[in-house]
C-alpha cells in the first residue's frame, strides 16, 4: 500500500500515488527505516551520548571542584601569609625586647663586677697599707736600737771611759726618744 | 531499461519474503559502523581521552553545545538524542555515499559499448526517499511528543490558533478569525513539514549522485571531472546534515518557546 496515497486519498490521490511509486515509497521499507532509525537512536544514546555527556559533566565537575579547591588554597595561603607576618612581627619585637633584656642584665652584670672588683681592689690597697706601716714599725724599732747602740758606743769612744749598764740604757733611751 | 541513476532503491534481495533495497544495506552499515565506533570509543573511557574518545567527545559535545545555543539548555537536555543522532548519521550515509563502489558495483550485462550496471549493491541511503521520510516522520511524532510535555495538549492549540495580541471588542473578534485562519494553514504547514524535509534532503543528495554519474560518463577524462564535485558533495553531505537538524530543531523551539526560556537566556 502507498503511503501518501493513503494520507491524501481524497484529493488528486491518483497523483500522490504516482508521485509515491516513482519514488519507491512504500509501507514495509518505510517502516522498516523508521524501525531501523530509531534502533540507530536508542543504541547511539545507548553507547555514545550518555557515557560521554556523563563524562562531560564529570569533567565540568571537577574543574568547578578544582577551581572551588584553588580558590580555598589560595585564600589559605592568603591567611597562612598573614599569619606568617604576625608571627614574624612577634618574633622581632620579642628578639627586640631579649636583646634590649640582655643589654640590661649586661649592664648589671657589669656594674656588680666592677663594685665587686674595686672593693677588691680597696682591700688589697688596705692590706698593703698595714703591711707597709707595720714594716715601718719595725724598721724604726730596729733602727732605735741600732742607733742606741751606736750613740753607747760613739760616746764610749769619746769620752774615754767605761760606761755602766745604768748610762747604757740611759743614753740609749735618749738617742731613741730624739728619734721620735 | 531506465539510463543513469534510478530515482528509487532498487530491491536487492528478498529474506523471509522482506523486500532489501540497496540503500536499506547502506544504511545499515552505515548504522552498524557508527554503533561500533561508539562502542569501541567509549567502552573505557578515559578522564584524559585520546584516539575514538577524543573523536566522540569533540562531535558530541561541539553539537550539544551548538544546539544548545540554538535551542537553550532545558529542550537540548530532553532532545539531544535525536538532534545528534540525525546529523550524525546523516552526515555518517552522505560521506558514506561518496566512497567509490557505492553505485557502481553491482549486477548487470555485457553490452557492446560495455559492462551495464543494472542493479547496484549500494545506494546512498540519504538517496531513498524512504530513508529520508522515516526521519522526517520519526520527527513528527517526537516533536507531537515534546510539545504536549513542554505546553500541554491546550497550550499546544493555543499556540496554533489563539490571537497572540491583546485587543477588546470588534477588533478581539476579527484577530479571532485572523488568528484561527492563519492557524490552519499553520496545521497545513506542519503537516508538510515531513515532506519538505525529507524530500529537499532526498533531492540534494539524489542530484549530487546523478552529477557525480554524469561526470563519470564523460569520455577519457570522466574521473578527473569527478574529483572537484566529490568535494563539492563533501560539503552538500555536511550542509545538508546541518540543514536537516537545525530545521527540525527550529521547529522544536518554535512550538515549546513559550515555556522554555530563549537559548540566551537559557545560558544563565
Amino acid at each position: 500500500m502507498n503511503v501518501l496515497a493513503v494520507t491524501v486519498e481524497s484529493s488528486g490521490g491518483g497523483r500522490v500515488e504516482e508521485i509515491a511509486r516513482t519514488f519507491g515509497v512504500d509501507w514495509p521499507h518505510l517502516a522498516a527505516q523508521v524501525v531501523s532509525f530509531s534502533i540507530v537512536c536508542a543504541l547511539l544514546y545507548w553507547f555514545a551520548y550518555k557515557p560521554v555527556l556523563r563524562m562531560l559533566e564529570e569533567r565540568r565537575r571537577q574543574i568547578a571542584q578544582g577551581l572551588a579547591n584553588t580558590e580555598k588554597i589560595n585564600a589559605a595561603l592568603a591567611a597562612i601569609e598573614t599569619q606568617r607576618r604576625e608571627i614574624m612581627t612577634a618574633a622581632r619585637t620579642e628578639a627586640a625586647r631579649l636583646i634590649e633584656e640582655a643589654r640590661g642584665v649586661a649592664r648589671r652584670v657589669k656594674e656588680q663586677e666592677t663594685q665587686r672588683a674595686v672593693a677588691a681592689a680597696e682591700q688589697l690597697v688596705l692590706k698593703a697599707r698595714e703591711a707597709a706601716a707595720r714594716e715601718h714599725t719595725r724598721m724604726l724599732t730596729e733602727l732605735r736600737g741600732e742607733v742606741g747602740r751606736l750613740v753607747v758606743t760613739t760616746a764610749a769612744a769619746v769620752t774615754g771611759k767605761i760606761l755602766t749598764a745604768d748610762d747604757q740604757r740611759r743614753l740609749a733611751e735618749e738617742a731613741a726618744r730624739q728619734l721620735t | 531499461m531506465e539510463h543513469g541513476l534510478s530515482q528509487k532503491a532498487v530491491e536487492i534481495a528478498r529474506p523471509f519474503g522482506f523486500p532489501v533495497t540497496n540503500s536499506m544495506v547502506v544504511m545499515w552499515i552505515v548504522a552498524i559502523a557508527l554503533i561500533l565506533f561508539a562502542q569501541n570509543a567509549t567502552r573505557t573511557m578515559k578522564q584524559v581521552p585520546d584516539g575514538p574518545q577524543n573523536l566522540l567527545e569533540w562531535l558530541i559535545e561541539g553539537l550539544y553545545r551548538f544546539l544548545e545555543g540554538v535551542i537553550g539548555h532545558h529542550l537540548v537536555e530532553r532532545t539531544f538524542w535525536f538532534f545528534g543522532s540525525v546529523f550524525i548519521f546523516i552526515l555518517a550515509a552522505n560521506w558514506f555515499g561518496l566512497i567509490p563502489g557505492v553505485g557502481s558495483i553491482g549486477w548487470g550485462h555485457v553490452t557492446a559499448a560495455g559492462f551495464q550496471l543494472d542493479v547496484p549493491l549500494f545506494r546512498g541511503a540519504n538517496a531513498d526517499v524512504n530513508m529520508t521520510l522515516a526521519m522526517a516522520l520519526v520527527f513528527f511524532a517526537c516533536w507531537i511528543v515534546w510539545a504536549l510535555q513542554e505546553i500541554g495538549l491546550k497550550g499546544f492549540f493555543k499556540e496554533l490558533f489563539a490571537p497572540k495580541s491583546e485587543s477588546a471588542g470588534p477588533m478581539r473578534v476579527l484577530m479571532i478569525v485572523v488568528f484561527f485562519a492563519a492557524g490552519c494553514l499553520e496545521v497545513i504547514s506542519i503537516l508538510f513539514r515531513p515532506v519538505s524535509l525529507s524530500f529537499r534532503l532526498y533531492g540534494n543528495i539524489f542530484a549530487g549522485e546523478t552529477m557525480l554519474e554524469t561526470m563519470a560518463r564523460v569520455p577519457h577524462v570522466g574521473w578527473l571531472v569527478q574529483i572537484p564535485f566529490y568535494f563539492l558533495e563533501l560539503l552538500v553531505g555536511l550542509v545538508q546534515a546541518l540543514v536537516f537538524m537545525l530545521l527540525t530543531a527550529v521547529f522544536t523551539l518554535l512550538i515549546c518557546q513559550h515555556h522554555e526560556e530563549g537559548p540566551a537566556t537559557a545560558h544563565d
